[in-house]
């Protein structure tokens, strides 16, 4: 395979190690910081990656990535969730994002920001969104 | 020989992983500097901390004390408050925090909650 067999035994056995050492060293610690991320064993509170991607989506109306990153319910409710978003005024343009912070506890793990929103009508809004996330994924917004 | 090998392919894996992980997306949007946490809202956080009612009543009006309790529902015993973070914006300024305890039938959660101020005064709590 791989032109290998070529190879004298020595190296090929060398080689065959280095790219399988590659391999277990970049899958494990793929899993393993994901594994640790979504645990929450190390108290982590940087921020996470669902939560930015679920923000950007919330801000960008995207109520496909939404469904994808928010709390798993049933089709009726993720329905509901899509026409919401739909249905929200097309002309809020978000002017800055800030990350102020987050904790977690276990599983669970809470990321605040700070938003800054422009409508069209030149009314201005400061306001604060606070996720609350089980296992990596957003289960609640306030 | 064979063992250096792996290891050294190992090392590699790792090394290769810290340089293609990106972490988290670009932010596209600007982000405002965050600003030192304002000391009324220090004083609240210390209050819910030490378990001070008295405090707290002085602190903050009824409307703001019914958003707070509404923020941290059902946590009914707060071991922890953490501040995360604020920023500032035409002298209105959100200070983030996160209180952690424990709910009446004793599960461990977190909560967070944002103390809104105008000025020195705290107006209102998401």
């Amino acid at each position: 395979m791989f032109g290998l067999n070529r190879l004298p035994p020595l190296v090929r056995t060398a080689t065959m190690m280095l790219l399988l050492g590659g391999l277990v060293g970049y899958v494990g610690t793929a899993f393993t910081t994901t594994f640790v991320a979504d645990s929450g064993i190390l108290g982590n509170s940087g921020e996470s990656n669902a939560a930015h991607k679920y923000m950007l989506a919330l801000l960008q109306r995207q109520s496909e990535s939404l469904s994808q990153l928010g709390p798993s319910g049933d089709v009726v409710s993720r329905a509901l969730q899509q026409q919401n978003v739909s249905q929200q005024p097309q002309d809020v343009k978000p002017l800055t994002v800030t990350y102020l912070g987050g904790a977690s506890s276990g599983r669970v793990s809470v990321q605040i920001y700070a938003v800054e929103i422009q409508a069209s009508g030149g009314q201005y809004q400061f306001l604060p969104f606070s996720l609350t996330l089980i296992g990596g994924r957003v289960q609640r917004v306030e | 020989m064979i063992l250096a090998t792996f290891l050294g392919g190992l090392v590699v894996g790792v090394a290769a992983y810290a340089i293609t992980d990106k972490g988290v997306d670009a932010n596209p949007y600007a982000s405002l500097p965050k600003v030192a946490e304002p000391a009324a809202a220090a004083d609240v956080a210390r209050a819910l901390e030490n378990d001070d009612p008295k405090a707290l009543s002085d602190q903050l009006d009824m409307t703001v004390l019914q958003q707070l309790q509404t923020a941290i529902d059902p946590l009914l015993d707060i071991r922890s408050i953490k501040f995360v973070g604020a920023v500032e914006k035409n002298g209105r300024v959100l200070a983030a925090y996160v209180a952690g305890g424990r709910t009446s039938d004793g599960t461990d959660i977190v909560r967070g909650f944002v103390l809104r101020l105008t000025g020195d005064q705290i107006v209102g709590v998401n």
